[in-house]
């Protein structure tokens, strides 16, 4: 009884050496956070649509088919700088992009997509960052996948880069596939 | 040449602490001592060449140098340029190389005939320890590495760092880790003795903990100066990981040093010491890794690569291994039946130490529950400053209303009315005290009432000890417990009562804070070396409408890596810290500007202070006591 | 080391002062004149409860103490919340629902956080049943 008394000290220190070498190796990204919206519907809300007259209704527009969401505003760089990736979303995959603008200027955003390429079929304006704290955002850029069901599949935050459009297109395949 | 110069040195280290790691074979006893002191002095002097070699690169700019390229600039003060050795991860490993064999060469001066085989055991152990991080420093983070093309111009480096209180704050910090290496080999050496060989080793490493953990309160201390004036908003403990990794050992070194007294002077409690310095040191070394690896994100941390986390992994594990296997062989022989009852100052010590240690996983819980749940379930979450002040808060409230009464208590046992008794004075001023506060103030809470009220008893009854009882007590105990007191006296103050005043001011405005008048009245334009900035002036005057103080919040823009830091003014005095910072802003609209009344901080600063000197004044007389009996 | 989002203002020759540049910067502390309420009880509310949200993007920082344009938003969504009559209770789990349990930094009670409230009772109560078998002991050999 006594002896194992002693031993205790290096079990538990082993128990936490361990722990500390398996977090080590699991490459994990610390500073990456998991989506609290995955498998969930669709956050549900209304606001003005950049290029129509009409408002944009979240429960109208989402349900029917795979629906890529990204949000971005002018000011942002990575927004630019992932922008090509989201027009061969919309031209190359053929893959509706909703786009949500954020905290913009309606007229740079039109210059923006003219320059650029316009890849988004919609565009919801979030005018005031409210819409962003429903879906979970925390820093633009962000992009969702979103099912023919308006359930939110994945969510990658910050800029698409080319492991990310691949990753991205891997989920779209599979998710469609499934249907 | 110089860079050379440190690098061949820091090769040497690595000879230096082999030849004094291994058995040489040979009988004699003069021929080991001999190896042992040339081994011991030649690191010291490598170490210190390899060091100052690094210093001399980056006070004459040597830019050839990845490190010193990356970490300064021509423009930097010449202070900022020393102490840049230190304030990058490179350069810290070698001030943890030096401060390591400075423990090491303290403990081979111990040595003697009768003692020669113990602390050749500790030798050893200190020359494997020093061994492994001049390894890790040589291959995975060596500032001697060169650039491939020199350049003439540095990267400058973080301005928040250039600051008086954060350059000295690592080697005070290092100096508490890095000396609980020298406990841990000593109490590797006790566990390594045979049967027969009595030695008195709590002696040897009483001094070794003292300097260890004097150093590391007033380390943690400057840190903690430094987050409350740098980080502007009146707070200065935010419960980071890296701030948890310091408060570990610190906490684990006060039981240690408590029970150290237990050891001495009855004879009790010797295994549980040894777990505890071995314990102390390992924490050290997990504080390195959690800092260092980036398996955590914080604030402090150094910049990551996997390499080196994997690398102090395996000698964490390494030398816990090692040290906690041979505690498991061999503490037996440590343990003793020298059982006291739980009224008495035994108890009281043993009551602390074990709300330091639970204090202490506590923290290490929170610190990396995390990561665990990450690993888990996929998951994450946060532990932050409402779960460490929620549970540590009510755990070591009964430490310090035990630490109040503990100097008093007899050996082995005391009757609790004599005990009552004596301390009915400072129970009855102590409650008088808070009361009468309170009545005055008005301004009550929970937390401030109980904070007080601890403040209180433990300040009273030191000064009773100090007063009633003649040469019984250790002058710097009571020193230190009344900087407890006081430490308490203002975490409270300053967490309680804090008031602030967020508003958008232009020239000439006025807004009232507590009972003062505050005036903004202009804004300059100052430049100096390598900063500009835009200083306000704003004029303090009390309810009376006399002046007080002008207080001179600064924003600055450090034009060689274009940051911008705050530099909060603040008035001090024994009551209450008046503390401006300057916001966002222009002409137009008036600038932002924060005002914070914080009660009673400077009780903080010089209640850690006192138990410095606390620290010290033991230290003294343990050194004292140490010379005679070891003659 | 400290990663903020610094915004630069430069102003140049500002008539005032001529020849001067200022600058200007989203500081640490960024509760803002214009966001705090008038009524005091809810301010105090709302103060309370960001000092319990997490920031997003910075590191071990509530939404009081940070200058993160998210952190700005929460704290007016927290505020706007308060005016129209929410519990605080309402308020959390408004924001948990988005952003998960890594938002709180008091981790909600639940089956993956038991441990993490319980073990430091746990520990508590293993030191207390060390100090009464050590006065046991202690009263056994004074009686023998």
């Amino acid at each position: 009884m006594k002896k194992k008394f002693f031993i205790l000290p290096l079990i538990f220190f082993l128990l936490i050496l361990l722990s500390f070498l398996y977090i080590l190796v699991s490459e994990r990204d610390p500073y990456n956070l998991p989506s609290n919206l995955i498998n969930r519907n669709v956050p549900i809300f209304e606001t003005d649509s950049l290029f129509k007259n009409e408002k944009f209704s979240s429960k109208q527009k989402f349900g029917e088919e795979i629906i890529l969401v990204n949000f971005f505003a002018t000011w942002c760089k990575p927004c630019h700088d992932e922008h090509k990736y989201i027009m061969d979303f919309a031209n190359k995959e053929k893959i509706k992009v909703i786009g949500i603008n954020y905290k913009d200027n309606d007229k740079k955003v039109k210059e923006f997509l003219k320059k650029l390429g316009n890849p988004y079929s919609e565009i919801a304006i979030d005018r005031k960052g409210r819409i962003a704290i429903d879906w979970g955002v925390y820093g633009i850029p962000e992009t969702f996948i979103v099912n023919s069901e308006g359930v939110i599949k994945y969510r990658h935050a910050g800029q698409v880069t080319k492991k990310i459009y691949k990753k991205i297109n891997s989920i779209l395949n599979e998710i469609s596939n499934v249907k | 040449m110089v860079p050379f110069l440190g690098n061949i040195n820091l090769w040497l280290c690595l000879f230096f602490c082999v030849t004094q790691a291994i058995n040489f074979k040979t009988t004699n006893d003069k021929n080991i001592l001999r190896i042992k002191k040339i081994s011991a002095y030649c690191l010291l002097l490598c170490s210190l060449i390899s060091f100052f070699s690094l210093m001399y690169s980056y006070v004459y700019s040597d830019f050839s140098l990845i490190n010193v390229f990356q970490n300064s600039h021509t423009t930097k003060p010449l202070l900022y340029k020393v102490s840049a050795v230190w304030g990058n991860h490179e350069g810290s490993m070698l001030l943890w190389i030096l401060i390591l064999s400075i423990f090491n060469f303290f403990i081979f001066r111990l040595i003697n005939k009768n003692n020669l085989n113990f602390i050749i055991h500790a030798l050893k152990s200190q020359a494997l320890i020093t061994f492994g991080f001049v390894f890790f420093t040589i291959f995975t983070s060596n500032p001697f590495d060169k650039m491939d093309s020199p350049q003439s111009e540095g990267l400058g480096f973080n301005p928040i760092l250039q600051d008086p209180a954060l350059a000295i704050h690592p080697p005070l910090l290092y100096i508490g880790y890095v000396g609980f290496s020298a406990v841990f080999s000593l109490s590797i050496a006790t566990l390594k003795l045979n049967n027969d060989e009595k030695i008195l080793w709590h002696l040897y490493m009483k001094p070794f903990v003292m300097v260890s953990w004097t150093f590391l309160t007033i380390g943690i201390m400057f840190g903690s100066i430094w987050a409350y004036y740098e980080l502007g908003w009146g707070g200065w403990w935010f419960w980071d990981p890296v701030e948890n990794a310091s408060l570990m050992p610190w906490l684990i070194g006060t039981a240690l040093l408590h029970s150290l007294i237990i050891v001495e002077k009855r004879k009790s409690l010797q295994t549980w010491v040894l777990l505890l310095s071995i314990l102390c040191f390992l924490l050290s070394v997990v504080g390195t890794f959690l800092v260092r690896s980036g398996i955590l994100t914080s604030v402090h941390t150094f910049a990551l690569d996997p390499s080196r986390g994997i690398y102090i992994l395996l000698f964490l594990g390494f030398l816990g291994f090692y040290s906690l296997t041979l505690f498991g062989l061999n503490s037996k022989k440590y343990f003793d039946r020298n059982y006291f009852a739980f009224f008495s100052k035994e108890g009281s010590i043993l009551v602390n130490n074990i709300i330091m240690v639970i204090v202490c996983s506590t923290i290490f819980l929170g610190t990396i529950y995390p990561l665990l749940i990450e690993m888990f379930t996929n998951n994450k979450i946060s532990v932050g400053e409402p779960f460490f002040n929620s549970t540590t808060i009510p755990i070591m409230a009964p430490a310090i209303l035990i630490m109040g009464i503990g100097p008093l208590l007899a050996w082995e046992k005391e009757s609790l009315v004599k005990v009552l008794r004596k301390s009915l004075p400072s129970i009855l001023v102590t409650l008088i005290a808070t009361i009468t506060i309170f009545l005055i103030y008005r301004h009550y809470s929970i937390l401030g009432i109980i904070g007080i009220f601890l403040a209180f008893w433990i300040i009273f009854n030191s000064f009773s000890h100090l007063i009633t009882i003649k040469t019984k007590f250790s002058k710097g105990m009571i020193i230190a417990h009344l900087g407890i007191g006081l430490l308490i006296l203002g975490i409270t103050g300053s967490s309680v009562w804090q008031e602030e005043k967020i508003v958008r001011m232009n020239i000439d405005n006025k807004t009232q804070i507590k009972n003062y008048n505050v005036l903004f009245k202009k804004i300059n334009e100052v430049e100096e070396q390598n900063y500009i900035a835009i200083k306000a002036d704003f004029s303090i005057y009390d309810k009376n409408k006399n002046f007080v103080t002008k207080l001179e919040p600064e924003n600055r823009f450090y034009l060689v890596t274009k940051n911008f830091t705050t530099e909060a003014s603040i008035h001090t005095n024994l009551l209450r810290d008046l503390y401006i910072v300057l916001g966002d802003g222009n002409p137009q609209d008036g600038w932002v500007v924060r005002i914070y009344y914080n009660p009673l901080v400077i009780w903080i600063w010089i209640g850690a202070f006192a138990i410095f000197v606390g620290g010290i004044v033991t230290l003294t007389n343990n050194i004292k006591k140490f010379k005679i009996l070891h003659l | 080391m400290l990663n903020k989002n610094y915004k630069l203002i430069v102003f140049l020759n500002i008539i005032v002062f001529l020849n001067l540049i200022f600058f200007s910067q989203n500081f640490l502390h960024s509760v803002e004149p214009e966001e705090i309420m008038l009524n005091k009880e809810q301010e105090v509310r709302a103060r309370n409860i960001s000092k319990n949200i997490r920031c997003m993007v910075c590191q071990n920082q509530s939404i009081d103490d940070s200058n993160a344009p998210l952190a700005k938003d929460l704290r007016l969504l927290i505020r706007d919340k308060i005016k129209s009559g929410h519990e605080n209770k309402e308020i959390y789990d408004f924001l948990v629902e988005r952003y998960g349990d890594f938002i709180l930094l008091k981790p909600p009670l639940k089956s993956s956080t038991f441990a993490l409230w319980f073990m430091p009772l746990v520990f508590l109560l293993i030191g207390i049943i060390v100090i009464l078998r050590h006065n046991k002991k202690y009263i056994n050999k004074k009686n023998n």
